[in-house]
């Protein structure tokens, strides 16, 4: 379930109001599930406030998304600034779907200059990645790539049988 | 005659603020990581200096913020300036830009610094200033003898714009 989401930044919000709205979205969403606590999410993004600030300020979210990843949830989310940001149409609500999801992963981008800092952000965060997430359709094929694996070897053993 | 209408777009200082602000400490925390400088500083206390300059800002008394680099040999080079220019009234066809691209660009000219630089942030002011949390009396390095270029501007809002000059 792709979905992506812009959320306003300056000059709507300052920086670090706006990884607050980021975070809010993601544990909003997130918390429809039983099996994820609201409060874990709330520490990922305290965590990952650090550098997300800075990623924001720099404007490098206007163009790399955070994407969440809890399937059957999959959220990117990026910024508008600018004078876009002042006429911006957002929606803040929880993204549907999240009411049966289990694992969970935020992954941040990690651009140049600041690949680096990104990455000591989320050392030692067991659901934040600096890593590219996964993406949806590629998930797919590969389970359709996996598919055809088990056919050639089932083609495979036929021919066996036959000898 | 045909009826006419006009769409008049008011931002407010609080916007102009916010905005410029953002743009400053962006480019901050990506020269700092240009220049791999420990921003671990600068991201403790980003909330408390965001809110000082944007504070200034809105009030109109910050002159320039300035970042300072101190080389462990105890050159402070480079310095980087950005002055703020204010506009007497909120020019009616303001927008909000910046010019991330060109900076990006102008990062990659940057001189390189030893291991073990680290930086000051320091506000200069051009009237009296409301007293911010974090922030206290300092002195600016001296500029003698660096060569300056000047960047242009960074980014404008209806009320003011920063630019950016270089000392090095």
């Amino acid at each position: 379930m792709q979905r992506h989401r812009q959320v306003a930044a300056a000059p709507q919000r300052r920086a670090s109001e706006t990884w607050e709205a980021i975070g809010q979205l993601i544990s909003a969403t997130l918390d429809r599930s039983p099996h994820i606590l609201a409060s874990d999410v709330d520490q990922a993004m305290e965590h990952a406030s650090t550098v997300g600030r800075a990623l924001v300020a720099a404007g490098h979210l206007d163009k790399h998304a955070v994407v969440v990843v809890a399937d059957p949830i999959y959220l990117s989310i990026t910024t508008v600034s600018g004078m876009a940001a002042t006429t911006l149409d957002e929606d803040l609500g929880p993204v549907p779907g999240g009411a049966t999801a289990t694992d969970w992963t935020i992954y941040l981008p990690a651009p140049e200059p600041v690949t680096e800092s990104v990455r000591a952000a989320v050392s030692g965060a067991s659901h934040l990645s600096a890593e590219e997430p996964p993406g949806e359709s590629t998930s797919k094929s590969a389970a359709s790539d996996h598919e055809n694996v088990l056919n050639l070897d089932a083609l495979a053993q036929r021919a066996q049988e036959r000898r | 005659m045909s009826p006419t209408s006009t769409s008049v777009s008011t931002y407010t200082r609080t916007q102009t603020a916010t905005y410029l602000t953002d743009v400053v400490m962006g480019a901050i925390a990506d020269i700092l990581a240009d220049l791999k400088i420990d921003v671990t500083v600068l991201y403790r206390d980003w909330k408390q200096d965001e809110a000082a300059i944007a504070a200034w800002i809105e009030e109109e008394s910050l002159q320039q913020v300035v970042l300072e680099c101190h080389q462990p040999n105890g050159t402070v080079a480079p310095i980087i300036e950005f002055p703020v220019a204010y506009t007497t009234t909120g020019k009616g066809d303001a927008t909000f830009t910046a010019d991330r691209a060109a900076l990006a660009r102008y990062r990659a000219k940057l001189e390189r610094v030893p291991s073990g630089t680290t930086y000051g942030l320091i506000c200069t002011f051009r009237k009296t200033r409301t007293p911010q949390p974090g922030w206290g009396p300092a002195t600016r390095a001296s500029t003698d003898g660096l060569k300056s270029l000047k960047f242009g501007t960074l980014g404008s809002a209806p009320h003011a714009a920063v630019s950016m000059r270089y000392l090095h």
